[in-house]
């Protein structure tokens, strides 16, 4: 061995140089990131600032108020970044779903408190991007803890709702087997659903009501809505109710979308 | 010359291979073009019931703002369809020592990575862009003379060469770092400033957005000129940019060529 490493050192040298650059690319991507959140937080901000240069207030919304919800939205987007569908579909592909599925532990709650978990991780790496929303793009933080608290439970409530919904549409990779199109749809689809890009108010009716059948403004639009000010804290009783009652009618919904489809599972290698 | 039809016709015969391998799960390649429709279709949504809600953007009406992000997308489609592959030269090629194989045989190896993989999701954003362009058009009752015409091709040909230039540039880091991918977002995602009339924002991201990271010469300056609002010389400076970042992103290229040393996989 030792002979073969003089013979050819810079072969072994390449090897040992290429451990710190793949240990590198997780943490380049961290400040990266910041970066890449940075350029969508400016854009919303030139964006809304111009939309408001010949207004004042637009569906009884004024700048400041646009502005602390939309960037209120871009740093407590990871409510509405469940991954369930790769996860669900990468595990059929390689297999590993089968192990999950034969653990004597339940397999909807394993993902659940796994997400929960990744939430938890997502919003302490969301706090650069909170740092730059408030000291570069000016945003105003409550210190109301009656406000915080509405928002906190309503934030959960509307991120489990999202949750089975999301693994009930997870579900369809057991019929379809395709993952990246489904996953980039859906992606699509909850960018402007949950009310991220545009507050709920300025919607018209037809397309307010839409946004809010779906499960996505539950985890985003409506707890911000809170924290905003938009929805007064004499209404939250109500939203925490109407909640309540999404999450429940979805976890009904979901297991049921579970066990038809199981019946479909096909695991490919593994 | 004949070099260069070699060439064409090698693409040719990739690309045959590649539809064949996508329509082997037709309703896979249908969700991956139109899952780009439905990612644009977002946007596009929150601009419509923006411009519900007010007459303009900084003098720009609802169908000019369209015109603007349906020539970026255009541009982008280019990029997205024929030159996506840059984007896993690290990932897939160079850390599998998948990249050994393109050096081994008798082609350009960067024509060989592009030629590896046509990206079908582009389908979806260059119909998305067509549609924006057709209907901003009608609605804005465009007079066609053939330097506008002239125009819109320049601007969204050298849109998609700059596009793909800047990626290729990004990518070449994959030689030294292996993923080249967060280099490349990082450069890539300011395009998305340009979805949106450049006088929206401050003068520095305008002049980051024509002489730096010049994806406003794709969309804002060849649409300023098709509404007569003429910005000068800087609408046709889109393809000398264009042909200028190419030349310095293919010498990149060839550097870090001769840098590559596989990873031993």
């Amino acid at each position: 061995m030792i002979r073969r490493f003089l013979r050819e050192p810079p072969k072994y040298f390449a090897i040992l140089s290429m451990v710190p650059k793949v240990f590198m690319a997780y943490q380049v991507w961290f400040w990266v990131s910041i970066v890449l959140n940075a350029i969508g937080m400016a854009i919303l901000y030139f964006f809304w600032r111009a939309v408001y240069g010949s207004t004042e207030v637009i569906a009884g919304l004024t700048l400041n108020t646009t502005l602390t919800y939309i960037l209120f939205a871009q740093v407590f987007r990871p409510l509405t970044d469940i991954d369930l569908i790769f996860e669900f579909g990468y595990g059929l592909r390689e297999g590993g779903i089968l192990h999950l599925l034969l653990r004597p532990i339940n397999f909807q709650a394993m993902y659940y408190f796994q997400n929960l978990g990744t939430l938890g991780v997502q919003m302490v790496l969301q706090i650069p991007m909170a740092l730059v929303a408030t000291f570069v793009f000016g945003l105003k933080w409550h210190t109301d803890p009656a406000v915080w608290g509405a928002f906190l439970v309503s934030a959960l409530l509307g991120f489990t709702a999202l949750f089975f919904f999301v693994y009930c549409v997870a579900c369809l990779t057991f019929y379809t087997t395709e993952v990246w199109g489904l996953g980039v749809l859906f992606f699509g689809m909850s960018i402007f659903l949950s009310g991220g890009l545009v507050p709920l108010a300025m919607m018209p009716d037809w397309l307010q009501a839409v946004v809010l059948a779906i499960p996505f403004s539950q985890a985003l639009a409506v707890p911000i809505n809170i924290l905003t000010g938009i929805t007064p804290l004499s209404e939250v009783p109500r939203i925490w109710l109407s909640q309540g009652l999404w999450v429940l009618g979805l976890w009904l919904v979901s297991n049921l979308v579970f066990k038809v489809a199981i019946r479909k599972v096909t695991v490919q290698g593994g | 010359m004949a070099e260069f039809f070699r060439y064409i016709s090698l693409y040719r015969l990739f690309l045959v291979q590649r539809l064949k391998a996508l329509m082997e799960y037709r309703v896979n390649f249908i969700i991956g073009a139109a899952s780009t429709i439905f990612l644009q279709a977002s946007s596009i949504l929150a601009i419509w019931v923006v411009m519900q809600k007010v007459p303009d953007l900084n003098g720009w009406n609802y169908d000019e703002i369209l015109l603007v992000y349906g020539l970026i997308t255009l541009a982008k489609s280019i990029n997205h369809m024929f030159a996506d592959n840059l984007w896993t030269l690290g990932r897939v090629y160079i850390r599998s020592g998948g990249f050994d194989r393109f050096l081994v045989r008798p082609i350009n190896p960067l024509f060989h990575l592009l030629a590896d993989r046509f990206c079908q999701d582009g389908v979806g954003n260059f119909l998305v862009g067509v549609a924006l362009v057709i209907k901003a058009s009608i609605a804005l009752d465009l007079a066609w003379t053939p330097l506008k015409l002239l125009a819109l091709i320049v601007g969204v040909l050298s849109g998609g060469v700059i596009f793909i230039a800047l990626n290729l540039l990004t990518c070449v880091t994959s030689f030294w770092i292996v993923d080249s991918v967060p280099v490349t977002r990082l450069v890539f995602d300011n395009h998305l400033f340009a979805q949106y009339p450049l006088t929206i924002y401050p003068k520095a991201i305008n002049v980051l957005l024509t002489w730096i990271v010049p994806y406003g010469l794709a969309s804002f300056y060849p649409a300023s000129y098709l509404l007569d609002r003429d910005l000068g010389y800087l609408t046709w400076l889109a393809p000398l940019v264009a042909a200028f970042l190419l030349f310095i992103a293919y010498r990149a290229w060839e550097v870090g060529l001769k840098h590559y040393n596989s990873t031993g996989t």
